[in-house]
């Protein structure tokens, strides 16, 4: 027996191994790297992002089913009776797919195909996109019944958190 | 026809007029959306979209533009324009794939309702609404056993009123729809599909019905639903016609299930598919047939932007005569394996930014069930066992 540093990311740590795994190793590992190369989280480290809603919206709390019913654009109206404006990143943005995984327990593909079958069926609309968090920021500030998702808290009296139940 | 046809130009023109007049918030502005897609078809031997296994490779081509309004949160209007070149069987005709109007009477947190006036894609399957779209679909062809392409406009869309709905409970949604109305018809191939051949008369559709129950769970990890359809086609005879005035009756059921995971999708539907003919005559005689499919499909999303495809897909079109004998026995000079289709597909995707998709595809089959007669018009010379290849490109905005 003996131990080897697998190739890599992780030099620390080693495992063990018989000569007839051995053989196997290289290729596996390369195939691995290849398959797992950008599945690895980039923004594991950064903390959820948090729901931020404008100031005129009166609820400071959502259920998990209704934040992702907003998100899939199938509920359009706060509580109060006025209408809700979803503002979403890039899908490939790493805070879009963090917010899709940890905050609505869904993959950014599911909610691409949610919001291709209402466009392309003329059943709904999709979310208005921004690029960047700062756009993202201004939106929710400025645009009545906004709601959006950012990673740090702005410190803006122009916005609130939505909690999730 | 002349004066429907211009009645629905008219209903057309609404939405554009609103668009224009209308005072809007840049927020709440009109949203359109579009999309281009060229393939590329090689077939070892019969013909699919084109002379696929000749020299025309690129004869499947489909162009929208769509665009939606919301003049108030619970009022929508959409409507989209459709050019779609397939072969013989689509010359690329631009024509309005869904014009609709669509009112929200309930909006809140445990339940939605409303009503949709229109023309709109039919909510059959997973797939059907957005089966032009190849951003939206999982492969080049979808499952040709459900999502048949030869009879694409009856199935696609119908004119009619829905009734939808929403339930939500503990993180699991209920979705429903129902509606009645008039499917497209009007295509030749529908006649030769239905009919076998093209016949002097005419073919128009009478009052159908339509539903899809969807139950998403977990926020859509897991979907089962059912759909099901009850289209009814009148045929009026031409002069000199050997047909009399009939009636066919065509009623799909297809159960559908779908796992969702972060980098696995599976995806299993089947459908059972009802036909029955009356009333034509001694030279098409009254009867029963079901005709049977399934498909079970994996993808698996290797890498952000990329996905693997595996499929298999089969189709009978009668469940009592699946490998399609006695259909030939009854019909000299029609093979056996017109009748079904076993279709191996293995495929893969690349999103290589938001807008610009690119696909290829191989499919192994046997059988030629799917297959047009427009583009095969002599059955005779049809091969039992072929293979397909294709690429398509995609952009959308």
């Amino acid at each position: 027996m003996e131990t080897v540093p697998i190739p890599g990311r992780r030099r620390d740590r080693t495992i063990d191994r018989s000569p007839c795994i051995r053989r196997l190793v290289v290729p596996f590992a390369l195939l691995f790297l290849v398959l797992a190369d950008g599945l690895v989280p980039t923004a594991q480290a950064d903390p959820v992002p948090s729901i931020y809603v404008n100031k005129t919206v009166g609820q400071t709390t959502v259920s998990r089913g209704a934040l992702r019913t907003i998100f899939g654009m199938r509920l359009r109206t706060w509580n109060d009776g006025s209408p809700i404006r979803v503002f979403v990143l890039p899908d490939a943005h790493p805070v879009h797919i963090e917010f899709c995984k940890r905050a609505l327990g869904i993959f950014p593909h599911q909610l691409r195909w949610a919001w291709d079958r209402l466009v392309y069926s003329g059943t709904g609309q999709a979310p208005i996109q921004v690029s960047t968090e700062e756009q993202m920021l201004r939106m929710i500030k400025t645009i009545p019944g906004a709601i959006g998702y950012l990673r740090r808290d702005p410190d803006d009296d122009d916005v609130h958190i939505l909690e999730i139940e | 026809m002349a004066s429907d046809r211009s009645v629905r130009r008219h209903a057309w023109l609404l939405p554009i007029a609103l668009l224009l007049s209308a005072e809007v918030h840049a927020i709440d502005a009109p949203q359109i959306h579009g999309f281009a897609t060229q393939s590329f078809i090689s077939t070892s031997t019969n013909d699919f979209f084109g002379r696929t296994s000749g020299s025309r490779h690129f004869d499947f081509t489909e162009i929208g533009i769509n665009a939606s309004y919301r003049p108030h949160n619970d009022l929508l209007f959409s409507g989209q324009l459709l050019s779609r070149r397939a072969g013989e069987t689509d010359g690329g005709k631009i024509r309005i794939d869904y014009a609709l109007v669509d009112y929200t009477v309930t909006d809140a947190v445990r339940t939605r309702w409303g009503l949709r006036a229109g023309r709109m894609l039919n909510p059959l399957g997973l797939y059907n609404e957005t089966r032009d779209v190849a951003f939206a679909r999982p492969s080049i062809f979808l499952p040709q056993s459900i999502y048949f392409d030869r009879v694409r406009d009856l199935a696609i869309s119908s004119d009619g009123l829905y009734l939808y709905g929403e339930r939500r409970f503990q993180g699991n949604e209920l979705l429903w729809q129902i509606g009645a109305g008039y499917p497209r018809v009007g295509n030749e191939e529908i006649e030769r599909s239905v009919l076998s051949r093209l016949m002097p008369g005419r073919l128009d559709s009478s009052d159908s019905f339509l539903g899809r129950l969807l139950l998403e769970i977990e926020g859509g990890r897991y979907l089962i639903g059912i759909s099901g359809a009850k289209a009814l086609l009148e045929y009026t005879p031409g002069s000199g016609d050997i047909l009399r005035h009939g009636q066919v009756s065509f009623s799909p059921v297809i159960l559908s299930t779908q796992y969702n995971g972060e980098y696995l999708e599976m995806t299993a539907e089947y459908a059972q598919r009802s036909f029955t003919y009356e009333g034509f005559g001694p030279y098409l005689k009254d009867n029963n047939f079901v005709g049977e499919s399934a498909y079970v499909q994996g993808i698996y999303r290797f890498r952000p932007h990329w996905d693997l495809l595996l499929r298999y897909d089969v189709l009978y079109t009668d469940q009592t005569d699946r490998h399609g004998k006695d259909f030939a026995r009854a019909h000299p000079g029609i093979p056996a394996f017109s009748r079904f289709a076993r279709d191996l597909t293995i495929g893969t995707g690349w999103q290589y930014s938001p807008s610009l998709l690119l696909r290829a595809e191989f499919h192994h089959v046997v059988g030629t069930a799917w297959l047009t007669g427009a583009d095969n018009p002599d059955p005779s010379a049809m091969d039992r066992t072929w293979d397909m290849f294709a690429l398509l490109v995609s952009y959308r905005f």
